[in-house]
């Protein structure tokens, strides 16, 4: 009996030994600590950053159709349900608007992404350090500039000095803690677009020339090129594309709609972000294709007001289909094709309209640049181009690829009676980021 | 048989030394005490040791004993236990038990007691009350049952998830679920799709046993703050053995329908709308040359688009889509079969029961078959063994979550003048129907789960004497699932990709062991003390794995075997583990004066090193004042007890195995594999713990025909668990923190009364009501609110206000002027018709005020008569599918038939603004949408007939019963949707409450049965 009783109670103290079966470890996901301490792991976290880059709600789609929504002019229509896209399109957007909230978060968090690689970019091998510092460089200034375009008045506005831009961070997040890095007020939109430059003109030299799916030095060229012009420091817009366009040993397609839907990086891309079955969103693809393309019910139509604006033999006219008179962009016609971020075509038309605005021909003249581009298009060349020629051809050759509203902007156009500056074509500063950073702190933009 | 169990655990009888004890015989009778009938099948064990018998048909028993100083314990169905010493030839008289005896036996964690001697608050409710009601969840049997038990099922989706709250919600973000303990072991709720408690078939069940305030639940420590149910199963008895079958069949119907626009109305409705439309920008489309570009031309383009190979001018198609989405020959099948019975050291229980229930919507239904077997073996008087074993096979034909648009009832946003197939017999898809045709996916994709659900333990009791044992228990509880999933070429999925296949696996097991010391004792006879005390070890782990496919060559082909496209495929694992030690004392003394000490350390896995344990202490005492000579001789007052009880607990479920952690997780970018942040670190995670303190009487008048509880219990919840919005610009939206502070308050009123006893005419009648007050108290000590974050829905978290209550913006109804809808300012007084300038207010709160039960059961002579009234008030339900479906047509969904309403011309008093197509009169949400969502129903209704014994005699069978039985047969409410009792599943959580989203009715369902025991 005793000696039963002994067993027995030896037995259940056993049990008090087994604390360590509560050490249980993730399987799926690595603790942070483990991620930013070997060169491996910071390589896979700046694939990880692209990954986060190529989300549908940044450069997977949605910062292209929110342009081309605000700039649709009677152009386009939003004839789809979902209510985000369609108060962008309207101009009535709910300061709550999931998909502008959703923009703003996922792109902080590619920039997080690369703030934490470069945090740590002495722990990667001395062959690839400058590459990889040069490639989180240009992700952070490509993520701000595709936010300060929509999230502050355009440079094009002036009071570069007061009005608000973004909040810039560039610490990383660390251990979970929320700092007063991350409490911070808007900078103004003249810092916003000096931390733009400063991160693409320290990538650039970084970078590697080849270019494709991953940042490359022409892909930061080709952005900078963006940024200049957004900023009418037209040279600076002029040299950047000379540079990619003599550099890069990109070629335009030999056939206007080569460069688009396509299973590989076309000839003429800068910059592409991969879309396969196991890879990469296609949120283009989702809303101007139709159901029988396994998208949604082709939400956004082409009206004929922006058909008419080619020339019958135009092959970009040629592009666009239709189901019983309805007109859609053929670009985003597929779901598993690449989606161009930044394409050869879009310099000659800058480096054209930064030439015949400094009446300089660096590389080549106006009219020629233009007679390439139409060329290409099956169309004839114009002798002497205006300014107004040089704008159309770039409508029309850049159509549905997302710079509508910037250029709209930027020319000081107005769209469907809303001056270029107008509040309402800007998007608001979400509320939840009001609501967790604090009104005090975040200002909202004015009309919301 | 018996000889083959024996060999089965000879290992074990080889292992320990039995004792060979002298033997006395007792024989005796049972007889009823008011009638003087002979009790058959009465249980006869010896206390505190492991023999026993049963009695036979004409209630006589024999039994051998040690000595004739044992004490008997006589128990049987519908009647008071006694507790006599042994005597040779004894006359044994039970009282008839009242409605709910005071003696009755609850089980409590890791032990029992006797209701009478309880210091906290348990609800029992008996299997027997609930058995062969055609539900397919053990948990909607529940449903009004059990006082401060709200019980709701997302919607009438057979398997669907169903919320169990016990004594309201403590929890934002953790679990707010019950902890579930067949038999001793605690079972696994998660599951990879699909209602984990539907594979147990709780006609096996002998009660649950409902832990509800601190001191009963406390011992299950940091699972209890949602209260414990605690499930035991059926055991045998010695005696005869007891065959029983059940059959049961009958029809389901959805308990309401609401009304839609019919093609007539559709047509004319939207045509309007788009006439008001152009209007508004100052173009009249009737006019020739102004139709070009105008809505009207847009929307009649549309109409013939939608109207297919039809004509929507003579209204050539007329087609009713909600009808299509509901299946009107869903039935209900049940079969069960059950045996038990024993020898006085053998005793087993035995089942096998298949279900069939279709879902009320077309391609939903389940198909269950299980089987069970308890066997539990008296090896010597120190030992006893058995187990407990369950084996079920689900299968599930599962339809799409709510807000999808392949799910059946989204068919009611169809337009009514499309058809539903085209002239070749081909179901119509987009573009021709408006949004994707759920009737499609029915027909041509399938969504077919298969659940084998193993829930075992097995025991060993060690008796080192009479009062003092050691228990030892393991069990494990094993889900193995398959999703098996096709859609084919036309469905919404499979459409572009010529099909779309995905088959997924899942693996759940948990496994628990618990072992524990148990000593009871009575000294002096006034001084009646017993304690436990053990340790529990539980770990859980789950693995899944799915891939998917397209490219299908033919739609006949439906495994991933033929997708010429493997898309995709994943696999996971996710581990966690609790180690406990658990102890309780209680003491008794002169069966007035109750005390009860207990307390739980847990350990577990799921909280960082700095906060792995937590010690959740829990006391209570009683006093039980009939015991008294003041009211002892009282011939009114039968029992008067007064009990108090205070204990913390702890809430470690429901927010993800490593929530404490900075995460990093796998990524691809072009076909190359990278790490992305997926959670924001919070080192410093750790329980929730909930503080109860509960007040309650227990009284029984006129002997005891009439008793009941009353409850008073305030429970404070501290440190809760919520993913709080950071910044964006970390490149994180939320984080992990204990937070916040909520209370539950609240009465529960338990009435039972006996209203006849006769011989042959029995009437008790059962009453609960609970009232409780949720109300959240703290967030995170800045912000005071953190408001619904998707546009649909309003529901937020105030402090001061209950979880999840409806708040924004009031609706002012319809300007008489212009026919736009108006909302009020922040003032409350000024009016806007612009949705953004709207002021934000409480406009409504989903938790119910009240929940009741009134249950009643009549026998007479052979007749059986019993029906359940269960009750919900003072909740609001918001639609959130109203800016769809009745939004003055603000796009090309079908309307609700109240549209017919709408502002037409300047005076109009309506509450239906002026259609406008694309307009977005009146469709932002707001209390607009909300809806009082209280409801009465008749949850179930039993009429049976048990026929004669002398007819069954001569079929030589012991009994048959026919029977007729309903759920949800009548509803009252004022919830103008489908049903009240509703939380749409694609969001339904702790805070997302009382919504509504294109969710099922609940399932009205009628069976005819029969019952035959052998």
């Amino acid at each position: 009996m005793k000696t039963q009783l002994i067993i027995y109670i030896s037995a259940f103290l056993l049990l008090f030994g087994c604390n360590k079966k509560l050490d249980v470890n993730p399987t799926q996901d690595v603790a942070e600590e483990f991620v930013f301490n070997n060169d491996a792991n910071i390589k896979a976290a700046l694939n990880g950053a692209y990954d986060a880059a190529s989300n549908g709600y940044v450069l997977g789609g949605d910062l292209m159709l929110y342009s081309e929504l605000l700039g649709a002019d009677g152009e386009i229509s939003w004839v789809g349900t979902y209510n985000e896209p369609r108060e962008i399109f309207r101009k009535t957007i709910l300061k709550t608007n999931g998909y502008v909230e959703s923009s703003w978060s996922n792109s902080y968090k590619v920039i997080n992404i690369c703030n934490n690689i470069l945090a740590h970019i002495a722990l990667v091998d001395d062959a690839d350090r400058d590459r990889v510092k040069g490639e989180a460089l240009f992700l952070r200034g490509l993520m701000y500039f595709g936010m300060v375009e929509f999230f502050a008045k355009p440079y094009s506005a002036g009071n570069i000095t007061t009005n608000p831009g973004l909040q810039l961070v560039t610490a990383p997040t660390v251990n979970g803690q929320i700092t007063n890095a991350n409490l911070v007020p808007r900078s103004s939109v003249k810092d916003t677009y000096d931390l733009i430059l400063a991160d693409l003109t320290a990538a650039k030299p970084l970078l590697s020339d080849e270019i494709g799916v991953y940042a490359n030095k022409y892909a930061a060229s080709a952005i900078l090129s963006r940024v200049y012009l957004q900023m009418e420091n037209f040279s600076g817009a002029r040299d950047e594309a000379n540079e990619v366009i003599n550099d890069s040993g990109a070629e335009l397609t030999g056939a206007y709609a080569g460069a688009f839907n396509n299973t590989n990086p076309s000839s003429e891309d800068i910059f592409v972000l991969p879309v396969t079955a196991q890879d990469g969103d296609n949120d283009m693809w989702l809303f101007w294709s139709t159901s029988d393309y396994g998208a949604r019910d082709g939400d956004v139509e082409v009206n004929q007001a922006h058909l008419d604006l080619y020339s019958p033999s135009d092959a970009r006219l040629a592009l666009f289909w239709d189901v019983d008179g309805t007109y859609y962009s053929g670009k985003w016609k597929f779901q598993y094709r690449y989606l161009p971020q930044v394409r050869l075509a879009e310099m000659y038309l800058t480096r054209a309209e930064c030439n015949y605005r400094l009446s300089t021909s660096v590389g080549a003249t106006p009219e020629e640049d233009i007679t390439t581009i139409r060329n290409r298009a099956g169309l004839g060349s114009i002798s002497s181009p205006t300014l107004d020629d040089i704008i159309l051809e770039r409508h029309l050759e850049l159509a549905h690829e997302g710079q509508r509203i910037h250029d709209i902007k930027r020319l000081r156009q107005s769209v469907e009676g809303f001056s270029y500056d107008a509040p309402r074509l800007v998007f608001p500063i979400p509320q939840r980021e009001i609501n967790a950073v604090g009104s005090n702190i975040l200002v909202q933009n004015e009309g919301y | 048989m018996r000889k083959k169990i024996l060999g089965y655990i000879g290992f074990v009888l080889l292992l320990l030394p039995t004792v060979v004890i002298g033997q006395t015989t007792v024989r005796g009778t049972i007889t009823d005490a008011k009638s003087g009938n002979p009790i058959p099948n009465a249980s006869i064990v010896v206390k505190s040791g492991s023999s026993g018998t049963a009695s036979e048909t004409d209630g006589k028993f024999t039994l051998q004993v040690s000595s004739l100083s044992v004490k008997l314990v006589f128990s049987a169905l519908g009647y008071t236990t006694r507790e006599l010493t042994a005597s040779a030839n004894m006359l044994v008289k039970l009282e008839p038990a009242s409605a709910a005896s005071l003696d009755e036996i609850v089980v409590v964690g890791y032990g029992t007691k006797i209701k009478k001697d309880l210091t906290g608050n348990i609800a029992k409710v008996k299997g027997s009350d609930v058995q062969h009601m055609p539900v397919v969840n053990l948990d909607q049997a529940l449903q009004g049952r059990a006082a401060g038990v709200f019980v709701e099922g997302n919607s009438g989706k057979v398997g669907e998830g169903i919320k169990v709250l016990i004594r309201g919600a403590s929890s934002i973000s953790a679990s707010n679920s019950p902890l579930y303990v067949v038999d001793g072991v605690p079972i696994s709720t998660d599951s990879y799709s699909g209602n984990p408690l539907a594979d147990i078939n709780f006609n096996d069940i002998e009660s649950f046993d409902i832990l509800k305030d601190a001191s009963a639940a406390a011992i299950y420590g940091s699972r209890a703050a949602n209260g414990v149910v605690l499930i035991t199963t059926k055991k045998g008895k010695a005696g005869k053995t007891n065959l029983q079958a059940n059959f049961q069949y009958g029809i389901n119907k959805p308990t309401h329908l609401r009304g839609f626009l019919n093609a007539k109305q559709y047509v004319d409705l939207i045509r309007e709308a788009a006439i008001n439309s152009d209007h508004l920008e100052g173009v009249d489309p009737l006019d020739p040359n102004q139709y070009e570009d105008s809505w009207l031309e847009f929307v009649e383009g549309r109409l013939t688009r939608y109207s297919g190979w039809s004509d929507w001018r003579t209204l050539q198609t007329n087609t009713d889509w909600q009808k299509l989405a509901f299946d009107d020959k869903a039935r209900t099948a049940n079969v069960d079969l059950s045996a038990s019975g024993g020898t006085e050291k053998t005793k087993f229980y035995t089942s096998l029961a298949y279900v069939s229930q279709d879902g009320i919507l077309v391609g939903n239904g389940l198909r269950r078959f299980s089987g069970r077997l308890n066997l539990d073996q008296t090896v010597s008087d120190k030992l006893k063994l058995g187990f407990n074993l369950s084996l079920s096979q689900t299968n599930m034909d599962q339809v799409s979550v709510d807000n999808e648009f392949t799910t059946p009832m989204q068919m009611v946003a169809l337009a009514p003048i499309t058809p539903l197939r085209d002239q070749d017999g081909k179901l119509y898809n987009r573009p021709v129907t408006t949004y994707g045709n759920p009737y499609v996916d029915y027909k041509e994709g399938h969504y077919r789960t298969t659940i084998y659900r193993n829930i075992g333990n097995v025991y060993a009791q060690l008796n080192f004497t009479p009062h003092f044992f050691f228990r030892s228990e393991f069990g494990l509880d094993i889900q193995n699932q398959n999703d098996d999933e096709f859609y084919g070429f036309n469905t919404t999925y499979g459409t572009g990709t010529n099909g779309y296949g995905q088959s997924s696996w899942f693996r759940g097991l948990d496994y628990n062991t618990n072992n524990f010391f148990s000593f009871q004792k009575t000294f002096n006879s006034v001084h009646d003390f017993d304690a436990v005390l053990g340790t529990s070890f539980q770990k859980y782990s789950t693995e899944w794995a799915n891939v998917y496919g397209e490219q299908f060559p033919v739609e006949s082909l439906q495994k991933l075997a033929s997708a010429g496209l493997i898309k995709g495929g994943t696999s996971e694992s996710n581990n966690s583990t609790f180690l406990s030690y658990f102890a309780r004392a209680n003491y008794k003394y002169k069966d007035k004066y109750l005390f009860s000490l207990s307390g739980r350390a847990d350990g577990s896995s799921v909280f960082g090193a700095n906060n792995r344990y937590g010690f959740f202490p829990a006391v209570s005492a009683g006093w039980i004042l009939s015991e008294e000579s003041f009211l002892g001789s009282s011939s009114i007052v039968s029992f008067l007890k007064l009990r108090g009880s205070w204990g913390l607990t702890g809430n470690a479920d429901g927010f993800g195995n490593f929530a404490h952690l900075g995460l990093w997780g796998g990524s691809s970018y072009n076909g190359t594999g990278g790490l992305s942040p997926t959670q924001l670190a919070n080192p410093d995670l750790k329980w929730e713990k909930s503080n109860q303190t509960d007040i309650g009487i227990d009284f029984g008048f006129l002997s005891n025909r009439i008793s009941g509880e009353i409850d008073y219990y305030d429970r404070e919840t501290k440190g809760l668990i919520y993913n709080v919005p950071v910044p964006g610009n970390t490149g994180y939206t939320t984080k992990t923190v204990n937070i916040g502070a909520m209370s539950n308050r609240g009465f529960e009123f338990v009435l039972n009364t006996e209203n006849v006893r006769k011989k042959n005419f029995n009437w008790s009648t059962s009453i609960n009501i609970s009232i409780n007050r949720n109300k959240i108290t703290k967030l995170d000590g800045v912000q005071t609110m953190i408001p619904g974050n998707d546009g649909r829905y309003l529901n937020s978290l105030i402090v001061g206000e209950s979880i999840g209550v409806f708040y924004g913006p009031k609706f002012a109804g319809v300007d008489p002027a212009n026919g736009d809808a108006l909302y009020y300012k922040q003032d409350g007084k000024t009016t806007t018709n612009d949705y953004n300038e709207a002021g934000n207010f409480i406009v409504g709160n989903p938790n119910p005020k009240m929940i009741a039960g009134l249950s009643s059961n009549i026998k007479y002579f052979g007749i059986d008569f019993s029906f359940l009234f269960q009750g919900v008030f003072g909740n609001k339900i918001q639609n959130g599918a109203g800016g769809f479906m009745s939004s003055s047509f603000d796009w090309f969904d079908n309307q609700t038939t109240d549209q017919l309403d709408r502002w037409q011309k300047p005076g109009d008093i309506t509450n239906v603004p002026q259609l406008r197509i694309d307009g977005a009169n009146g469709t932002g949400a707001s209390s607009r949408y909300v809806y009082d969502g209280s409801y009465v129903r008749l949850k179930n209704i039993t009429l049976g007939y048990t026929l004669p014994r002398k007819f069954t005699k001569m079929a030589r069978i012991s009994s048959l019963r026919v029977y007729v039985t309903a759920v949800n047969l009548l509803t009252f409410t004022k919830y103008p949707g489908w049903d009240p009792e509703v939380n749409t599943d694609y969001r339904a959580d702790n805070r997302n409450q009382g919504s509504d989203f294109y969710s099922a009715p609940q399932v009205k369902n009628v069976s005819f049965g029969l019952n035959v025991g052998f």
